[in-house]
Formats: structure tokens, C-alpha cells, sequence
């Protein structure tokens, strides 16, 4: 049997300080199959960011194990990618040299790096902007440029850790329903998407599947299925009643 | 701006004219003036060496103690202690190493002068790489590592760009402190003899031995405008373009310390000339960016080459550090276990009155300093037109002022005692101030303009302003630069306290003195060299562990402005 694209098995995160430990996560699991879009939500200080970050293989778990395809993750794995809250771009490269940064560490040649690059960018609506620098553009489309940066190493499985918190509601809603329909779209990566937020309207917006941590230690509540077809209307009952129920699950 | 620009061409021709008639009145002096240029330029090599030295050395050190925790331990306190200890200290006995290794000839002692420069420059820059490397945010960190960018890669797109601002910004620092030892170190006396390598410094040096007048002005003025031409032409710039690469960090801190690339900003831009010098540097820029990326390519095609390198690189830098400790140990043994040398007991006394000096050096300094800072810091008027003057004046080396201090403090007392009492204050006078006037300006500026209103429109006026906003808001700044200026003073000693062109020398009685005389003795005392050295450390280091650095940490969670 093949094995599922992401494993995350029993994952505990504990921090030392003076001697005491401080546990963030406790025994975590779940699993990621193709075409899963999931949202993992949690209260502020669940540990939800630093499992992603374990998940991503920037950070050793305490206990327990990340596979990936069946393997241990590794950071620099090209079939994984980031979206950070931050955009984490690098200030002194431009828009075009930002997005191509995973595939120049790949050694790709130049031409194919251009293409691709100019491809995403496009994807994500930044043309003409190609040679502008991150200071020089607005929240939102640096964090296009952070979303065109991760796809274009053609990752199996995108990760994005509060995409939209640094962006104001209305960049935000725009910004999801784009990420909606480049996900639809069957041409265009990832296979998968694992996404953190704390905003629970949001999960049950884009997510299949949203997985609910507990307040610290992180500890895994529930996995919910959410069946609404797409595009939800944030207006309707059903929509609420999943909305409230994660509320309740959290608090 | 245009006034000013026309004032300055008005000024050019002024200089002109009076270097014409100087020319035909006085040929010899004309003659020696005609030196200059060459002169300046042997200055000037002496200090890009220097400087590319420290550049390596800072981006090597930096880099190794920002990635390698272990390595770290050692390689930061070193650091510490080697900025914070002052470095002319170390020239005698750089002095003696380097001259007795190559036998007195030429080039051993351009070696001594370029590496007490490098010394000079090295350490805040080593000290900016490495707080810029581990200042990198970790969502960056975590996107290259993602991304997977590792070894030479990760050092051109991550590391070395992020360490681009802090890197200039020091190097800035570090070049106008290169000034003040290469016309230190250009003439010097140990051995019983005298050594000069040609040099702007020394040309000062010389018109002062000599009691040539213009000689000395023409000296400091070809000094002053080479000084100002590089940061116009080199600094400058280099500064803007560094703003590209300064992180976007959310919460704006207020910047404390004046950014030296803002000096000359008064000075007209000489667009075509700049462009001119930017044209013809285009081509080093390209060949170095090609070379980087071959270098590149041979480098990832080779990561094992590039461990045992990286290896090879620590146990190196191991050896010679367990090297010097060692050598540094043993020394420190044989000396305390012998006898003292007989000039020990001067030492305490020494270091008093070494100590008086730089007290009343810097008492002064905060004097006129705090209200100008004051005045210039709120006044747009006053600051237009006294900027360029103290700009001036503060990019002039104190050292270079040697022969005209002299000359003051001779005229004032007429005595060769006070005289050089008076001279050894005023030349650690001028080694201080600038410090602190810049800072605390820079202090004064940084005053939110919503705190200066919300005390006037509560009537905050006179004293009760002074108390409850100028002083508490110049506090952090003035901290700054007491260290900066401290730092200054204690190197000015060496040069101060024994003044080695006059006949018969005058002197007073101070560390420095003895460090002098101690070098200049045949064959040269090296015991109370080590022992002298060793005091200066102990009274420096204690001064900032016990003094400045708590003050400045209460300051920190006190005075500090956020906005």
C-alpha cells in the first residue's frame, strides 16, 4: 500500500528552561492524503506554528516522527514549501529573484528559471512587477509573491503558516478566494495544502478537513470533515453552525 | 543649498588664488605642496590595505562566530576585550615585533602601520557581521532553509546581504578612526632613531618638527579634503545603497546613534564626477560578480573541498589563538614571577594622572557640548550653517592637530611644563568631543516631535524643559558616546603625553608617557611595555563593565524613546 503523502505521528514538543520543561505539544497526529486542502486551528499559544514548523522539518520534534512520503522530512525537501506570516522575503532581491530562490538552491539553469518564475508570477497577477523590489509593494502582494515563491518549486504539499494575518480583511478575503481557485485549478501544484490559522471563519471557508488543537499543551480535539461545497457563502446557517461548533470545542 | 554651493565655489577660487601667490612668494614651500597629492595617495593605500584586511578578517570572524556556537564562546569575549582595550597601546610593541622581524627595513615598517590600522578597524566590524547574522529574522532563516539553500548560496542571498548595512555602517566608523592612527603611526621613534614613511601624517608631522606654518596648514587642508572627497564619493554612496538591503522590521526603533553617512550632506552632490567614479568602478563590480558566481559553481560542485576548508579554517584560527594565549600566559608568568621591573611603581601614579587628564578632557567636552547639542538638535537654522564647520573640523584626526596644539599651548604658557600639560588636555580634548557633540545631537533629534509639542502646549519652559525633556531624551545618546569618546581618550594618551618632536621632548607624567618611553629605550623595555599595556586594559575594562555598561543598561529600560 502506498504510503499517505504526509504522516504525522505522535508529536510532542517540549521547551527547557531552568531545568522545567514547558510541553507546547502533546502526542499530535493526523494524516494528509492527496487533493486535502486542511486547516489546523487552535487558540493563540497552542503550539500550532511550531508544529508546522516540525511539520516542514525546520524544528526536531521532542517525541514522535514527520513522514513524508513515507520518509522522515528533511527542511530542504523540494516537494515541501512555505508560506510565511511574515512573506519573509529577502528585501534585496526583486519580485522575479525572490520567487526563484527555491529553484536557483535546485541548480535549475537559468532559462527554466526565468519561465517558471514568470509563469507564477503570472499566476498570482503580479505582472509587471517583476523587477520591483518587496519594500516597494503593499501586503498583499508581497504575500502574492511569498504564494508565486513557494509554487514554483512545484511542491507536493504547500505550507502556510496565518497567510493572512499581517493583511488587512478585505486583501485577505480577495487573497483567499485566489488561493481557492489556483487550488481548483488541476494544472497548477500543490497536491496538497496544510495551512495554520487561529481564525476559525477562515478554516471553515477553505478547508476540507480542519483539525483542532487544544490551548497549551497543543493537543489534537478533533478532526472535522467539512462537507459545504465550494464556494461557501459565509451568510448561511450551515456555515455558522460549523463555525460554532469549533468555537465550543475550543473553549 | 544654492548659497552655500556658490559660497563653496567662491571659496575654491579664494584657494586658488592664494596657492597661486603662495607659489611665486614662496617656491620651496610651493615645491613641498606640489608633494602632496602623492603623498595622500601612499596615505590613503595604506588605509584601503588596512581596510580590506579588516573587511576579510571581520566577514571570516563574523561568520564563523555567528554559525559556530562552540567557536562562539571564545571568539566573543576576545572580541570584546580587543575593542574595548585601547589599541595605540599595542603599537610599540607591534612596533618592535614588526621592525626587528624585517631588520628596519621599509617594508617591515609599512607592515606596523598598516596592521596598526587594521587594528583599528577590524573589530566593530567583525562585532557588525556578527550581530547582523544572528539578527537575520527567523522567518528568513526558516525560508532558506526551506528552500534549501545551503553553503556558498545561502552566504550570497542570505547571510552576506543581510550583513550588508551593518557592515558599512561600521565601516564608516572604522575608516575615520584608520585616520587617526595612520597619521599616528606614519612617524614614529623607537630604537634610538626616528622612522618616517612618506605620508600625509608625516608631512604634518615634519612642518611641525620644523616650525613650518604653511607647511602645516597646507598639511591638514590636503588631509581635511581628501578625508571629505572619499566620504563624498565612497561613503556616501555606499551608504544609500546600503539602505537596500536594511530589514523591514515592524516596530521602528529610533535611531540612536548619528548615521555617518549622513556627515556632508551640506556638500554638493557632484552628480557628473560621481557618475564619472561610478562608471569606472562598473567594471571591477561586474568582474567581481562573474568571479563570484564561477567561484560559486566550483564551490557547491565541491562540498567536500568545502568542509575541509571550513575545518582547516578552525584549527587554524584555534592554533593561533592557543598560540597567543599561551605565549600571552607565559609572558604574564615570567613577569610576576621575576622581580619588577623599576618604573612599576610609577604606574599607579600614572594612571591617576593619566586619568585626571581625560576627567578634565572630558568635563569640558560635556560642557559646550550638551547646550550646542541642544541648540543645533532643535535649531534647522543653526544646524544648516554650523553643520558643515564641525563636520569639518570633527573629520580632521586629532593626531594631525598635534604640531598646531603644541604650537597653542607653547604661546599661551610660555613655558615648556604647563605647556605640555595644557597640550596633552587639549589633544585628548579634541580626541572626545566630536564623539559626544554628534551623538547627543543625534539624541536631540530623535525627540518625537509630538513629546516637544505636548510640552510647550503644557508650558514646559526653561529649566523645568531642560529637566523633564532635553536631558532625560539625551541620556541614552550621551551614554553612546562616553564610551565612544572614552575610548578615543585613552588611545590620545600615547600621543599626548610625550611629544617627541619638540627638543629637548616635553612630557608628563602618565600611562602613556611610560608606554612611550618605555618603547623608545635602547633596546626597548619590554617588561614595561606588557606591564603598562596591562593597567590601561584592567582601568579600561573595568570603566565598562562597572561603569557604563550598568548605566547604560538602566538607560536602556528608562530614557528609551519608542514611538
Amino acid at each position: 500500500m502506498e504510503p499517505p503523502l504526509l504522516e504525522v505521528k505522535d508529536v510532542t514538543k517540549s521547551y527547557f528552561e531552568n531545568g522545567k520543561e514547558f510541553k507546547v505539544l502533546d502526542l499530535v497526529r493526523f494524516e494528509l492524503a492527496e487533493r486535502d486542502f486542511v486547516c489546523v486551528v487552535g487558540p493563540s499559544g497552542c503550539g500550532k506554528s511550531t508544529l508546522l514548523r516540525i511539520i516542514v522539518g525546520l524544528e526536531p520534534p521532542t517525541s514522535g516522527q514527520v513522514l513524508f512520503e513515507g520518509s522522515p522530512i528533511r527542511a530542504d525537501n523540494p516537494q515541501v514549501a512555505m508560506v510565511f506570516q511574515s512573506f519573509a522575503l529577502f528585501p534585496w532581491l526583486t519580485v522575479t529573484q525572490n520567487v526563484e530562490l527555491g529553484l536557483e538552491a535546485q541548480g535549475r539553469p537559468p532559462e527554466e528559471r526565468h519561465a517558471r518564475a514568470h509563469k507564477f508570477i503570472d499566476a498570482v497577477g503580479l505582472t509587471g512587477f517583476e523587477n520591483a523590489f518587496p519594500r516597494e509593494l503593499s501586503g498583499g502582494m508581497k504575500q502574492r509573491v511569498g504564494l508565486a515563491r513557494a509554487l514554483a518549486i512545484e511542491p507536493l504539499l504547500l505550507c502556510m503558516d496565518e497567510p493572512f494575518s499581517s493583511l488587512d480583511p478585505l486583501t485577505a478575503q480577495n487573497l483567499r478566494d485566489e488561493i481557492l481557485q489556483l487550488w481548483e485549478n488541476p494544472d497548477l501544484p500543490p497536491k496538497a495544502v496544510l495551512m495554520v490559522t487561529h481564525s476559525i471563519e477562515e478554516a471553515v471557508y477553505l478547508a476540507d478537513r480542519v483539525i483542532v488543537l487544544s490551548s497549551r499543551p497543543g493537543r489534537l480535539v478533533a478532526e472535522l470533515e467539512i462537507d459545504l461545497p465550494r464556494p461557501r457563502n459565509r451568510k448561511e446557517p450551515e456555515f455558522y453552525g460549523w463555525v460554532d461548533e469549533i468555537y465550543s470545542l475550543i473553549v | 543649498m544654492r548659497g552655500l554651493r556658490g559660497w563653496l565655489r567662491i571659496l575654491a577660487g579664494v584657494a586658488i588664488l592664494i596657492a597661486i601667490v603662495v607659489a611665486v612668494v614662496l617656491p620651496q614651500a610651493a615645491w613641498n605642496a606640489a608633494q602632496l597629492p602623492l603623498l595622500a595617495l601612499f596615505s590613503t593605500t595604506r588605509m584601503v590595505l588596512a581596510y580590506l584586511l579588516s573587511l576579510v578578517f571581520a566577514i571570516t570572524y563574523g561568520t564563523t562566530a555567528a554559525t559556530n556556537k562552540k567557536a562562539a564562546v571564545i571568539m566573543l569575549p576576545v572580541l570584546d576585550v580587543l575593542q574595548s582595550v585601547p589599541i595605540l597601546g599595542f603599537f610599540p610593541a607591534a612596533l618592535v615585533f614588526f621592525v626587528a622581524t624585517f631588520q628596519g627595513s621599509p617594508a617591515g615598517i609599512e607592515l606596523a602601520v598598516v596592521f596598526l590600522i587594521f587594528t583599528s578597524m577590524a573589530w566593530n566590524m567583525a562585532f557588525g557581521v556578527y550581530e547582523a547574522l544572528t539578527t537575520i529574522p527567523v522567518d528568513l532563516e526558516a525560508a532558506a532553509a526551506s528552500f534549501g539553500l545551503r553553503g556558498m548560496l545561502r552566504f550570497r542571498l542570505l547571510a552576506f546581504p543581510a550583513a550588508i548595512p551593518k557592515l558599512v555602517y561600521n565601516s564608516i566608523l572604522s575608516w575615520s578612526n584608520g585616520w587617526f592612527f595612520l597619521v599616528a603611526s606614519e612617524t614614529f621613534t623607537a630604537f634610538g632613531g626616528t622612522y618616517t614613511r612618506p605620508g600625509l601624517g608625516s608631512f604634518i608631522a615634519n612642518a611641525g618638527l620644523v616650525g613650518d606654518n604653511a607647511g602645516i596648514a597646507i598639511g591638514i587642508g590636503v588631509l581635511a579634503a581628501v578625508v571629505v572627497a572619499l566620504d563624498t564619493f565612497v561613503w556616501r554612496p555606499l551608504g544609500v545603497w546600503s539602505e537596500r538591503f536594511r530589514m523591514e522590521t515592524t516596530g521602528r526603533e529610533v535611531p540612536r546613534v548619528p548615521s555617518p553617512y549622513e556627515r556632508f550632506r551640506w556638500l554638493p552632490r557632484f552628480p557628473r564626477l560621481r557618475r564619472t567614479f561610478l562608471t569606472s568602478v562598473q567594471p571591477i563590480v561586474t568582474e567581481y560578480r562573474r568571479a563570484s558566481v564561477r567561484l560559486d559553481r566550483t564551490y557547491s560542485a565541491h562540498p567536500r573541498v568545502l568542509r575541509e576548508i571550513r575545518i582547516l579554517d578552525l584549527v587554524l584560527f584555534g592554533a593561533v589563538f592557543v598560540l597567543v594565549v599561551v605565549a600571552g600566559l607565559i609572558g604574564l608568568a615570567r613577569l610576576f614571577l621575576g622581580p619588577l621591573p623599576a618604573g612599576a611603581a610609577e604606574l599607579p601614579l600614572a594612571a591617576a594622572s593619566s586619568f585626571a587628564r581625560l576627567s578634565i578632557a572630558y568635563g569640558i567636552s560635556l560642557a559646550w557640548t550638551i547646550p550646542l547639542a541642544a541648540w543645533i538638535g532643535r535649531s534647522p537654522r543653526g544646524s544648516r550653517y554650523l553643520t558643515p564647520v564641525l563636520e569639518v573640523a570633527a573629520s580632521l584626526p586629532a593626531t594631525a592637530l598635534l604640531p598646531i596644539i603644541v604650537g597653542f599651548a607653547l604661546l599661551v604658557t610660555a613655558t615648556l611644563g604647563p605647556a605640555a600639560e595644557l597640550s596633552a588636555i587639549l589633544i585628548a580634548l579634541f580626541s572626545m568631543q566630536w564623539y559626544l557633540l554628534f551623538n547627543l545631537i543625534a539624541g536631540v533629534r530623535a525627540i518625537p516631535g509630538d513629546l516637544h509639542e505636548a510640552a510647550r502646549s503644557f508650558g514646559l519652559r526653561g529649566r523645568t524643559y531642560w529637566r523633564r525633556v532635553l536631558l532625560p531624551a539625551m541620556v541614552p545618546s550621551l551614554l553612546t558616546g562616553s564610551i565612544t569618546a572614552w575610548g578615543a581618550g585613552w588611545n590620545a594618551l600615547i600621543v599626548s603625553e610625550y611629544i617627541p618632536f619638540l627638543r629637548p621632548p616635553p612630557h608628563v607624567s602618565g600611562l602613556g608617557y611610560l608606554l612611550d618611553i618605555s618603547t623608545f629605550s635602547v633596546p626597548p623595555n619590554n617588561e614595561m611595555i606588557l606591564l603598562t599595556i596591562l593597567m590601561m586594559i584592567v582601568i579600561v575594562l573595568a570603566m565598562n563593565k562597572l561603569l557604563w555598561r550598568p548605566l547604560y543598561k538602566r538607560a536602556a529600560v528608562k530614557y528609551r524613546l519608542e514611538i
